[in-house]
């Protein structure tokens, strides 16, 4: 057989493979991963909105719009508000709970590896941690805001 | 066994447990004294307090059963799902009372006013970043307990389950203790 022949009969190396069908004390781990992207989707809307509301007043109400169902939201005085936080958390709820509604019925039947996923959730959750650091991400934001016009 | 060894494994034993019974006596009492300050909003900080220390307990508790765990050792996977539970209800509580005292850090003449005009830099940095990795333990325990009982019949068998379980818990309690130890600095600064 010459390398080439050897190389063709070689399966190619899958990482998602397809739809598997449910056999008995099978249990694909498509579910794992959408249970855990989602919540760090979550995460980068949470960033996301944060960043934008901080760009101009109307746009932090508009972020807060979203948040004035959660007690506490608005208010003066030294009793205070959560303010546009209510906001961010809610869009970072809606995000999370349908993405993981949504991935979940799209990858509940498809075994993906979880060992090539780990290294991805972790990265992405180092680069959203790192996106709530103002010192470090405020010039990218600055910039980026110039740049869209929104500032 | 000798009766001298029998003695002396049971001290240690009732030693051991009056350690962490003591410990956590006065972990609680950190906040639980909270609700004797002489502030108004002594039932936010106290309520806030006890469940941040309680999911912080949990946490810790819940990532020494993750190295047996990753190991392969055989562990018992269903205290394991109760435990990881109690911990999701916990961080949930924590955010949610955190949301409660929230205001009044933002409230007139509240902590962040104080903060700003001495030291803002505590403000713009710490809690900025603080009020948003808090909010990751709860959904990264809430992924984790789905994971323990819609794998549960598969679990043992599976190493990158196990894997994959060891890096929530140990993430959740990363973000959970950088969160638990920024509110203590903030509450030293300033106290609500």
């Amino acid at each position: 057989m010459t390398a080439n022949e050897e190389k063709m009969t070689q399966p190619e190396p899958v990482l998602v493979s397809p739809k598997v069908p449910l056999q008995e004390g099978i249990v694909p781990s498509g579910a794992l991963v959408a249970a855990t992207l989602a919540p760090v989707l979550g995460f980068f809307t949470l960033m996301l909105s944060h960043h934008i509301s901080r760009l101009s007043k109307s746009l932090d109400q508009l972020v807060h719009a979203y948040g004035h169902w959660i007690p506490g939201s608005l208010g003066s005085g030294p009793d205070g508000s959560i303010g546009s936080y209510t906001g961010k958390e809610t869009l970072a709820l809606a995000v999370w709970f349908i993405s993981w509604a949504v991935f979940h019925g799209l990858w509940r039947k498809q075994e993906l590896s979880i060992l090539t996923w780990i290294p991805w959730f972790l990265g992405a959750l180092l680069l959203v941690t790192l996106g709530f650091l103002h010192p470090l991400v405020d010039p990218i934001v600055l910039f980026l805001g110039s740049r869209l016009g929104l500032i | 066994m000798t009766e001298e060894s029998f003695f002396y494994g049971h001290i240690s034993k009732y030693l051991a447990r009056t350690q962490a019974g003591l410990a956590l006596t006065l972990l609680i009492a950190l906040s639980g004294l909270d609700f004797f300050f002489p502030t108004n909003y002594s039932l936010q900080a106290g309520v806030h307090g006890i469940s941040a220390i309680a999911a912080v307990v949990f946490s810790t508790l819940l990532t020494h059963r993750i190295y047996p765990l990753i190991r392969g050792i055989h562990i018992n996977f269903d205290s394991l799902r109760h435990w990881v539970m109690i911990a999701t209800v916990l961080n949930f509580l924590g955010a949610v009372s955190g949301n409660w005292i929230y205001s009044r850090y933002r409230g007139q003449d509240g902590p962040r006013d104080w903060i700003l005009a001495n030291v803002p830099n505590f403000h713009n940095i710490l809690m900025e970043y603080k009020e948003f990795v808090s909010l990751f333990p709860f959904p990264l325990m809430l992924a984790t307990s789905f994971i323990l009982f819609y794998y549960r019949t598969v679990i043992p068998e599976r190493r990158d389950l196990t894997l994959f379980v060891g890096i929530m818990i140990f993430l959740a309690w990363f973000f959970l203790a950088m969160g638990f130890v920024a509110g203590l600095v903030l509450a030293k600064l300033r106290f609500v």
